[in-house]
């Protein structure tokens, strides 16, 4: 049993458009609500994988009822801390003429202290009936990353396996002084780690020195829409899946992890948990959602995917 | 025959017996539901919580519940001061300790029976003896009435 952590989850709003003017009238041809946020993301992809999976994290206002029954729906098992505030909205447009994608996400207000203290009680109950944690995604405003890494150190203490999907200052807290299963750094806006290019190879490989040298067990890095290099500690391997010209990216990434996690707890193979995991992206990225279409899809499409060893 | 798995709300929304009741009143009206499991440290269901037991922990012990019309202004004093202990109140001192768990494999007319024979509005579902989810009336009669109209 996985349990993934969302601190800052918000509706994933996907509006297809043919062409935006700026300043003028509008009107989507498509539009998709759905549950969103990262560990919300890697949540939905498990559970349509098949594994069993609860999502937990702080959730509030009217749209409670609708996000927890739609991860319901497609067997996420939840258990949320309610808050006094409403879920945040992130905005993906797609402009299907342009093959252009923008994003508009909502910072969302400060967490009251006595909710944060409820998520925690909650959590290390959890701890008890899991075998691993999934941590991912922004910190709503006020949260410091020292509460991360708390949640890291007291699934240490349960011998409970971690993965953190983090943004690069976040994730370097997390991992001080803590053993980490699984590090997959978020770089989508520095698109670099540790001042190194992650479109560099010679840096990739720099980046995963330093990772390692921290403790990580297995490291995940993504460049590219669909490229991924992962390493162990006695193995690197790269690999990529093609993908349509115009893709909707929402969820990809999670859903690579996902795809990664389930496999490579099926067999402890780090290439064909890459195999896996770029299958999975590639469903998620075909399917407009922010996660696979079915894990019978996702099978079809890992035997597309083209991985190598290269250290 | 449907059984508990099919339609079981896979939700782990509880309290523990150290949670202040002003919270659990909290939770039952956000959620809009009228009870919920009581959990120890490893997630183990030890009791449930109503807002039946709400209600009766705010009204004076000699006030029947089941009889509305004692409730009035003369006991608004008692109410008062049975308010200001409640405020100080936890679950552990309210819930019931009785209550009565399904497995995801018990069949739907099963789950019934118990709901109607004891007047039960939401179940907590166990495996291991830990909760996995709840069954309420509404999902019931759901799928209940879905498998009658496929016979």
């Amino acid at each position: 049993m996985i349990v993934t952590v969302t601190l800052n989850p918000a509706f994933d709003h996907l509006l297809q458009i043919p062409d935006i003017n700026l300043g003028s009238f509008n009107r989507a041809q498509t539009t998709t609500r759905m549950p969103g946020g990262k560990g919300i993301n890697v949540a939905s992809s498990l559970s349509i994988l098949g594994d069993e999976v609860i999502a937990t994290g702080l959730l509030g206002g009217q749209g409670c009822a609708i996000f927890e029954g739609m991860l319901r729906k497609i067997g996420v098992t939840t258990n949320f801390i309610y808050v006094d505030q409403e879920i945040r909205t992130d905005f993906f447009i797609m402009e299907e003429g342009k093959c252009r994608q923008t994003l508009i996400v909502e910072k969302g207000s400060p967490i009251e202290l006595r909710y944060l203290n409820s998520f925690k009680s909650n959590f290390e109950r959890l701890l008890s009936s899991v075998d691993m944690v999934e941590i991912g995604g922004s910190l709503p405003s006020g949260v410091a990353p020292t509460f991360i890494r708390d949640l890291v150190v007291a699934a240490n203490k349960k011998k409970v396996k971690v993965v953190l999907n983090l943004p690069e200052d976040c994730l370097l807290e997390c991992m001080q002084g803590t053993k980490q299963f699984i590090v997959y750094p978020d770089l989508r806006e520095n698109k670099s780690m540790f001042g190194k290019d992650i479109y560099d190879p010679a840096a990739r490989l720099g980046i995963i020195k330093e990772l390692r040298k921290k403790d990580a067990e297995i490291i995940i890095l993504k460049f590219g829409n669909l490229n991924y290099l992962v390493a162990s500690k006695d193995e690197v391997w790269e690999g990529e899946i093609e993908l349509g010209a115009c893709t909707v990216m929402i969820g990809v990434r999670d859903a690579f992890l996902a795809g990664f996690i389930h496999k490579y707890q099926e067999k402890e193979n780090l290439g064909e948990a890459l195999k896996y995991g770029l299958g999975a992206g590639r469903s998620a990225a075909l399917n407009n959602r922010n996660h696979p279409k079915s894990r019978q899809e996702v099978d079809e499409f890992y035997l597309m995917a083209k991985v190598r060893k290269v250290g | 025959m449907k059984k508990v798995k099919d339609f079981i709300t896979r939700d782990l929304t509880s309290v523990t017996e150290d949670t202040p009741l002003k919270e659990v009143a909290e939770l039952l009206s956000l959620r809009g539901v009228n009870g919920i499991p009581v959990v120890n440290m490893k997630n183990e269901v030890t009791g449930w919580i109503s807002e039946r037991d709400l209600i009766t922990s705010i009204f004076p012990e000699k006030v029947k519940f089941e009889n509305p019309d004692v409730i009035g202004f003369s006991n608004l004093s008692q109410v008062v001061k049975k308010l200001t202990q409640v405020g100080h109140a936890m679950v552990k001192d309210y819930m019931s300790k009785t209550f009565y768990p399904v497995k995801e494999d018990t069949p739907a007319a099963d789950v019934a029976e118990l709901m109607l024979h004891n007047n039960l509005k939401r179940v907590p579902v166990l495996r291991n003896n830990r909760l996995v989810g709840v069954v309420d009336r509404a999902s019931l009669s759901a799928i209940i009435l879905e498998e009658g109209s496929l016979d």
